[in-house]
């Protein structure tokens, strides 16, 4: 099986196949990686973007690197920016009456919610390091820190959410 | 990664944590609270729309780097020609003045003359054949790699 390296190079020559493979990798954990940063907002516009993003810029890419680490990297930067533009409208509440299917929801709502209230360097730390197969040399490098304030967020991050949990919000 | 996974990752950082040993944090707790984030997405719909998105520009890409390939091997293969046609040249000088003791000169020119023609055609053929080979190759590589 060809390494994502690998086919980063057949991508870098327009190798379509080479494309389809490395989405059907990394869709699940780049789209979830997305999502939760957003809180849903947004995500097929970041998502496309990310990997627009990979296309343009495939030739560049330094083989000796993780391409995980250099993908996740694309993603954190455009969800930073996705940030700094005007907030856009609330989600609309998903429309069920199904009561399994609500307590599902509210039950995610919480989390997300609960992930959204941790300042954006502890989320991103938390969304990286719990959510996805890296490492803390590769969070690091992802977010361009050194591995002790990764630790550091990491710790901030656990400590507000232990907070949370708690003290549960009213 | 799974629940036992994402336990196991906040053990090892409360292990490695200075700040986690002074100040103990409740990790099942927080491991339960991190799993319940299910993102309600369908990555695979993400990743259609994502391909017909990005397929012109690989097409596009494809094809320059397939042009740029011709150009380049067409280039190669016209570097050594200069020398290729002036050795031809003072070979057939050469057998013309042989020929040209033996036989009548008229005689001994159409035998030169109809020789560098068919040379001429040959070298026309090879070159002509350089490209519709590497597009061929290309074509044969894209296939395999599908």
């Amino acid at each position: 099986m060809a390494s994502d390296e690998d086919l980063v190079g057949r991508l870098a020559n327009g190798d379509e196949q080479a494309l389809r493979e490395l989405l059907r990798r990394y869709e699940r954990p780049l789209s979830h990686f997305i999502y939760r940063h957003t809180g849903g907002r947004d995500v097929e516009d970041l998502y496309q973007e990310t990997w627009l993003r990979v296309v343009q810029h495939a030739a560049r890419f330094d083989r000796t690197r993780r391409f995980s680490t250099w993908l996740f990297q694309i993603a954190v930067n455009l969800c930073r920016d996705w940030r700094r533009r005007p907030p856009p409208d609330p989600v609309a509440a998903p429309d069920s009456t199904a009561p399994d299917h609500l307590q599902a929801v509210e039950t995610r709502t919480d989390a997300t919610r609960l992930l959204a209230t941790l300042p954006e360097p502890q989320r991103e730390v938390v969304l990286l390091r719990y959510y996805q197969d890296l490492t803390e040399d590769e969070v690091a490098q992802i977010l361009d820190c050194p591995k002790g304030t990764v630790k550091s967020r990491l710790h901030n991050a656990l400590a507000r959410l232990a907070a949370a949990v708690r003290k549960p919000e009213h | 990664m799974d629940r036992d996974d994402r336990r196991a990752r906040l053990t090892a950082h409360s292990a490695g944590c200075s700040e986690c040993q002074e100040e103990p944090l409740p990790l099942d707790a927080v491991a339960s609270l991190l799993e319940d984030v299910a993102p309600d997405l369908d990555p695979a719909a993400l990743s259609r729309h994502t391909f017909a998105r990005l397929q012109p520009e690989l097409q596009r890409r494809a094809m320059m780097i397939g042009w740029q390939q011709v150009a380049i091997g067409l280039l190669l293969a016209l570097l050594p020609l200069p020398f290729v046609l002036a050795y031809n040249a003072y070979f057939l000088r050469l057998a013309y003045d042989y020929l040209s003791a033996l036989l009548p000169a008229t005689f001994a020119a159409y035998l030169v003359l109809s020789y560098a023609a068919s040379l001429l055609l040959l070298f026309a053929a090879t070159y002509a054949a350089i490209p519709v080979l590497l597009v061929q190759r290309r074509g044969h590589k894209h296939t395999a790699l599908a």
